[in-house]
């Protein structure tokens, strides 16, 4: 499950290290709170939806706590993008995923890349689930513009 | 008539109804450009999923390991023991399951233990024919049922002698996950063993879905725990 975890962290804040600290982050709060993890809804569910909502609430803070983080753990820890022979191809996806809004990028991050079924998407987020399916639509059809027209 | 944008990709991710993505693959099937569109939207989820794929084989940075570690086993214990007392059968092992399944995460990589082994006939038939509702006292138990991403059936149990996971595929009940039992005497003890709790969290590693329940367990053995 911590692969995944940071996976979706990564695919939300489009770096490694902030994605990184994001998940720390999210095991931290939900350890403190796993009395109130109730069985019967997914446990990954559940643990995505405490790491959205730091995410938004960091957004809302500015990010300073996530850049000050990233700043002191600079070079300590390699960033998931860094390193790979592809790089320069697949950056093209995270300079178009890191454009979108953050509700569509949320989306097709939990759709297209988490492999989750519209609805427990839509449960983590807490939205219906027609307007998961239409904010998956916007954030397609964006990123689809802009990679199209750089190719 | 013509499928919405919202449509077309709930149709291309399999969301839609049976009836509705029927009328809509003639659809597709008549139309290139509808067609061309189911295949952009399908391009695009193979692009993103290939995209972060490597960050699954990655080691696990060791700060995010050390948040999950230390505090795992008696906190959880002591939280296992309050909630036994006032919540319904699935939350005695939520708590622990939550840190196992963190702490398993770091161990296995997210993936239980493969055993190229199969359950012996005992286990098999228990395996077989008993379905979580209406359990007593049986020597093994079986914990949950669930389906797997490759679409098995299995099966989490737990015994004094022996517990772990199986799944059913055609040559029988092949072993994913094995635990050593020990933690299962004593009836009020039971649920919260930290060897269930390990279980338990595999199961939720493997699970594509929730547990079945009491209906789709008998409707699973009704086809002989055979997928489709």
């Amino acid at each position: 499950m911590l692969p995944r975890l940071r996976r979706f962290a990564i695919g939300l804040t489009g770096n490694g290290a902030d994605g990184d600290d994001l998940c720390q982050m999210t095991i931290e709060r939900a350890l403190g709170n796993r009395d109130k993890w109730r069985g019967g809804s997914r446990l990954d569910s559940w643990v995505y939806r405490i790491m959205r909502n730091i995410r938004i609430d960091e957004a809302r803070a500015g990010q300073r706590r996530l850049q000050t983080f990233v700043d002191e753990e600079a070079g300590g820890s390699v960033g998931a993008m860094g390193a790979q022979e592809a790089t320069v191809e697949l950056s093209d996806i995270d300079a178009a995923l890191a454009r979108l809004p953050d509700e569509q990028r949320e989306a097709v991050v939990l759709v297209m890349v988490e492999g989750y079924s519209y609805r427990e998407a839509a449960e983590i987020v807490g939205c219906p689930t027609g307007t998961m399916n239409s904010r998956l639509v916007r954030g397609r059809d964006a990123l689809l513009a802009m990679l199209e027209q750089e190719a | 008539m013509r499928p919405t944008p919202e449509e077309l990709a709930a149709f291309a991710d399999g969301e839609l109804d049976e009836a509705r993505a029927a009328e809509i693959a003639v659809l597709v099937d008549d139309d290139p450009a509808l067609a061309r569109e189911v295949a952009r939207h399908r391009d695009l989820r193979a692009k993103l999923s290939a995209h972060f794929a490597p960050i699954l084989d990655q080691p696990v940075p060791s700060r995010l390991s050390d948040a999950v570690r230390p505090r795992s086993t008696v906190v959880d214990f002591a939280a296992a023991k309050q909630r036994r007392k006032r919540l319904p059968r699935w939350s005695l092992y939520a708590a622990p399951a939550l840190a196992a399944c963190l702490v398993l995460a770091i161990f296995v990589g997210g993936r239980p233990d493969a055993s190229t082994g199969y359950a012996d006939r005992q286990l098999a038939s228990v395996l077989d024919d008993q379905l979580v509702a209406g359990q007593g006292d049986e020597p093994t138990r079986i914990l949950l049922s669930f389906r797997d991403g490759a679409d098995r059936y299995c099966r989490a149990f737990s015994g004094a002698a022996k517990s772990g996971i199986a799944c059913r595929d055609a040559q029988g009940w092949k072993l994913e996950a094995a635990g050593d039992g020990s933690a299962m005497q004593g009836g009020e003890y039971r649920q919260a063993g930290s060897d269930t709790a390990a279980l338990m969290a595999a199961a939720q590693d493997m699970a594509t879905g929730p547990a079945l329940d009491a209906e789709e367990e008998r409707r699973a053995r009704g086809a002989g725990w055979m997928a489709r």
